[in-house]
């Protein structure tokens, strides 16, 4: 009856593990706190991910040089999820159930992320976003998912709609976006605040692998609207800018922060200075880009990753917004205290306003909204640099629950 | 008496690996197994139409699709037992794959590929869009699946029901290689003229094929469902056939053994790559090269098919739009 | 929608189709050559356009003149395709392999390429080339287009016509049909197989590399871009999988369509239209536009 001892064995082994567990979360010792990060580290989408995540450990070894958290140590570790839902649950179900994380810190993508909502909500394990925003987790909010800390997509449509209302004075609106979810939350926000303003709004929605985009902006033009705004990527985005040029649409054209990674590679690929004499760009760090404000993140990954930062391409755009979900876990996990569990940072997280320099506006947690960040800075950009305006155009979007 | 080949000690050796693992391994590891079922039946789907009945149909994906959003509908509606909800998921994609079964009797080879191919991309775009049913680009939550009371909410609940339906498909593949019905397909496989001559209805065969494989992708699409509460189109695309198709050939096509072992090998090597970071596509890339470089028949070739022909074997544009061959 | 608006919108549609066509034109040309004389679809024909743009870029990044970088990129992408013929095909055929693993094996290039292109660090952000035709307007009746648009017109036309004298009138272009039809029996002539089959492969890849220098200023070149391939193979379909002048009717038919389905019925069903445009095609006509008639296999 070997069989069946060694069974048994290992059953009460299994149930000792299981018992140990339940007295303290996972991924915490006396001297480390484990923290499971994830994103596109490969693939099409690589930019959301890999300098992103570099971003947040570099924070977060800095952190650890100054002595940690309540004297804790924070311990990484790094999950490729290739930017689609299979992949990011696989990824998400190793750092939880195989090495034990405390809680995650992660996703670039946003229609993957929310693919991993239910698996989270029944582990009960915090997330805080990363570059994602992620909107389609946080719509009704779920207690342990914290998301938008680069800006929520609901945001950036209500805020451009309000910036073309309230500064360029529109009263009638072309609005161009994207046929996936992304644009589906941009654009729900903005015909709300269309609407709010009186506003009237022409929309296309285009597939973001089309090649040409003559049907789209000749339909634009027809409806002959007082500003374009295009809530593209950024390859659309200058086929689009290019393509008015050549149609002759000569009106001002606002760019949203999806489509304005690069700026500078934006103006050279439409090529041409004159498609920029009426063109603004929309914007979800605390300055222009090459600013004095950030200057202190980029010397930093320069000092961390010396190789990384020789080679071309890097740091890639979205790089800062690895520090700012960093930076709020680490003051959530300071505000806890020496005994730190998840639901005592899931309601610590739910109470967060924190400035953190690096985007536009604080990071506000409430218990009823867990989207991030909702502010944009908006710029004039005449080709070469770009002149920050003044003025707060804030989206006047919320969440209501569709009545059953 | 019954002779002890190879494939029942493989099969037994991994029964018992299968009844141990939900004790010794967390649900990460549960996780990768089921998927790597689904992508077993899949593979046995595609083994069906492709590697029985050579017709080479490019659109498995879409079928998958159906089946995942036919039974996540249908048990969001009314929570039957989810072998109802995955039975109706493999009926509708039969019957569709009936229909696309149509586009096999006006071409073969390489414009059935092409054709089929681009009824999958089709098929993706309505999944995209068509968001009363699908919830389109923000992608469909799947409720957790019922069975008689039971709900089956991890990877660890799921994962009895999905081992079982896995041997359930994997049974029935075997037993239509091995049946009269098998050997008309793969007559119609090499030559339906010849086959017709036999009295073989290779029309009905070629249907029958591609119904037969709807169906084992729209069960594979129930079985998702078991275990993924979220499903959206993006991943329900070219890119998935491609996966499928690779592992079928690599695994040997035309073979049972080789579609299994293909899904396999592949399922393991994907999760594993997913380590290698950046460089997973280029080793990818050359894993791909290398097989059909070196052991193009796949690693367990098919046994029956006779290897030398007399006649030199076409590409996929065969010699349907070419002068006659010697 | 009013009367001139209907006219402008056809005038625009149908010449700005054109010109984006004529982009998927020269893609199917590449893939028609190829597939009519070793019966291959290549399914890496995206990702070996790509690879010119990324050459053109690293080039440039390195700091070497435009002037060098055109010749130098036309040479390494025809070079990447002639040595996958040689060295990855070949030994397919000799290891007995047939029509998918073909496919197969192109799909790794695929897989292969892409992967390497990410190492290059350009990666993430869409790129544009020195244009060598200008992006001026050139005003055509009510619509405009640029001169780049038509020079990429002119140029798969002028492409089609030398490839098709190619293939009609030389030795090399009827040894590659010869190779095509029969290759036992070219073998038996005295054409040396491996050696055709690596020409055709490394035509292919200038006629992408041209189509990347030329066209990357008007669609950007970025990790994705192989997608464009299949709007070439729907090119190719449309005209006909082995007629060269087919592909660029079939090119420009998909360009005109897409534009014409998104004027008229939506921007969402563009996107849909040329898979629709496959399957018609071969449901009513499956040799395409200017195919030859469809024989049946012999047994």
């Amino acid at each position: 009856m070997k069989l069946s001892k060694s069974f048994a064995v290992a059953l009460a082994a299994t149930v000792v593990a299981f018992g140990a567990s339940a007295q303290s979360d996972p991924g915490l010792t006396d001297k480390t706190i484990k923290i499971g990060m994830f994103g596109p580290l490969s693939g099409n989408s690589m930019a959301y991910g890999f300098d992103v995540i570099n971003a947040a450990k570099m924070y977060y070894d800095k952190v650890n040089k100054e002595g940690g958290v309540h004297g804790r140590k924070i311990e990484l570790v790094v999950e490729d999820d290739r930017c689609n839902a299979n992949d990011l649950l696989a990824a998400v179900k190793k750092l939880v159930e195989q090495d034990q994380v405390f809680m995650l810190n992660g996703g670039g993508c946003s229609s993957a992320v929310v693919g991993a909502r239910e698996y989270i909500d029944r582990m009960k394990v915090p997330l805080v976003m990363q570059a994602a925003s992620g909107d389609g987790a946080l719509y009704p909010p779920s207690r342990y998912i914290f998301g938008a800390l680069s800006i929520s997509q609901y945001a950036v449509g209500g805020s451009i709609v309000e910036f073309a209302s309230q500064y360029l004075k529109a009263k009638k609106i072309g609005y161009i976006n994207h046929d996936d979810a992304y644009g589906s939350w941009n654009l729900e926000a903005a015909r709300f605040q269309a609407k709010k303003n009186g506003v009237d709004l022409s929309v296309e929605s285009i597939n973001p692998t089309l090649t040409d985009v003559t049907a789209p902006m000749l339909k634009i033009r027809a409806a002959n609207p007082d500003v374009l705004l295009i809530a593209t990527y950024d390859r659309p985005a200058s086929l689009l800018v290019k393509k008015a040029l050549e149609l002759g649409f000569n009106k001002p054209i606002v760019i949203t922060v999806n489509g304005t990674a690069d700026t500078k590679q934006l103006a050279a690929n439409v090529g041409n200075k004159d498609a920029f004499k009426n063109v603004y760009t929309q914007g979800l760090l605390a300055d222009v880009p090459g600013g004095p404000k950030l200057k202190w993140v980029y010397d930093m990954y320069k000092s961390y990753y010396p190789e990384l930062a020789a080679k071309p391409g890097h740091p890639t755009t979205y790089m800062p917004e690895g520090i700012t979900p960093a930076k709020v876990i680490v003051e959530a996990l300071q505000k806890i205290g020496p005994n730190p569990t998840r639901e005592k940072l899931a309601d610590v997280l739910a109470n967060t306003n924190l400035d953190t320099g690096i985007t536009a506006g604080p990071i506000v947690f409430t218990p009823t909204d867990h989207a991030g960040q909702k502010s944009a800075i908006y710029m004039k950009f005449d080709g070469e640099s770009e002149t920050l305006l003044p003025g707060v155009y804030r989206s006047s979007w919320t969440y209501a629950p569709i009545a059953k | 008496m019954k002779k002890v080949t190879l494939d029942h000690v493989a099969l037994l050796a991994a029964f018992a690996v299968l009844c141990v693992l939900p004790f010794v391994a967390t649900g990460y590891v549960l996780y990768v197994v089921n998927l790597l079922m689904v992508f077993v039946v899949l593979a046995l789907g595609m083994h069906v139409v492709i590697g029985e009945c050579g017709q080479f149909a490019l659109s498995h994906t879409a079928f998958y699709g159906i089946g995942i959003y036919t039974a996540g509908l249908i048990n969001a509606t009314w929570h039957p037992p989810f072998v109802v909800s995955i039975i109706a998921g493999g009926l509708l994609s039969a019957a569709i794959g009936y229909l696309i079964g149509f586009l096999a009797l006006r071409m073969r080879d390489i414009y059935l590929a092409l054709a089929t191919f681009a009824f999958g991309e089709a098929m993706q775009w309505v999944f995209l869009n068509w968001e009363g049913v699908t919830g389109g680009s923000n992608g469909m939550r799947l409720q957790p699946a019922d069975f008689f009371g039971l709900k089956l909410t991890n990877d660890l609940q799921a994962y009895p029901f999905v081992i079982a339906l896995t041997a359930l498909m994997l049974w029935l593949t075997v037993a239509i290689s091995r049946s009269q019905f098998g050997s008309a397909l793969r007559a119609v496989r090499e030559s339906d003229v010849a086959a017709t001559a036999m009295g073989i209805n290779a029309r009905a065969m070629k249907q029958a094929a591609f119904a037969i494989s709807g169906a084992f992708a729209g069960v594979a699409g129930g079985m998702y469902t078991l275990f993924v509460s979220f499903i959206h189109p993006e991943s329900l695309g070219f890119q998935t056939t491609i996966l499928v198709l690779t592992m079928v050939v690599v695994g040997g096509i035309g073979s049972v053994r080789g579609a299994v072992a293909g899904a396999i090998f592949f399922g393991i090597i994907s999760e594993l790559l997913r380590q290698a970071l950046s460089l997973q596509e280029i080793i990818y890339g050359a894993i791909l090269m290398g097989f059909m470089m070196f052991k193009p028949r796949g690693l367990f070739a098919d046994r029956k098919r006779r290897v030398a022909r007399p006649v030199p074997q076409d590409g996929l544009g065969g010699g349907a739009m070419k002068g006659s061959r010697a | 929608m009013t009367l001139s608006d209907i006219s402008l919108f056809l005038q625009q549609g149908v010449l700005s189709g054109l010109s984006t066509g004529s982009v998927y034109a020269l893609l199917a040309i590449a893939i028609v050559s190829v597939f009519k004389t070793t019966d291959v679809p290549n399914f890496a024909q995206g990702e070996i356009f790509m690879a010119g743009g990324y050459i053109a870029l690293v080039l440039l990044a390195a700091g070497v003149s435009y002037a060098a970088v055109i010749p130098l990129t036309l040479v390494a992408v025809g070079a990447i395709t002639a040595l996958f013929q040689r060295v990855v095909m070949e030994r397919v055929t000799s290891s007995k392999g047939v029509g998918v693993q073909f496919v197969i094996a192109t799909l790794g290039l695929a897989y292969a390429i892409k992967g390497l292109v990410r190492q290059t660090g350009l990666g993430d952000t869409p790129r544009s080339l020195p244009a060598l035709v200008s992006s001026d307007a050139v005003p055509i009746g009510d619509a405009v287009l640029t001169r780049l648009d038509i020079a990429i017109f002119v140029a798969a036309v002028v492409v089609m016509v030398l490839i098709y004298l190619m293939f009609t009138y030389t030795r090399i272009g009827k040894a590659m049909r010869a190779v095509g039809m029969n290759p036992r029996a070219a073998q038996i002539v005295g054409i040396r197989l491996s050696r055709i089959r690596m020409l055709v492969w490394a035509m292919s890849g200038v006629i992408s590399a041209i189509a990347a220098l030329l066209i990357t200023p008007k669609v950007l070149v970025t990790p994705d871009i192989a997608h464009i391939a299949i709007l070439a193979y729907a090119a190719a379909i449309v005209g006909g999988f082995t007629s060269l002048p087919g592909a660029v009717i079939g090119g420009l038919v998909i360009g005109v369509v897409e534009n014409l389905v998104g004027l008229f019925i939506s921007t969402n069903a563009i996107v849909v239209a040329p898979f629709l445009a496959i399957l018609v095609t071969l449901i009513v006509r499956p040799q395409g536009l200017l195919g030859g008639k469809v024989q049946v296999k012999k047994v």
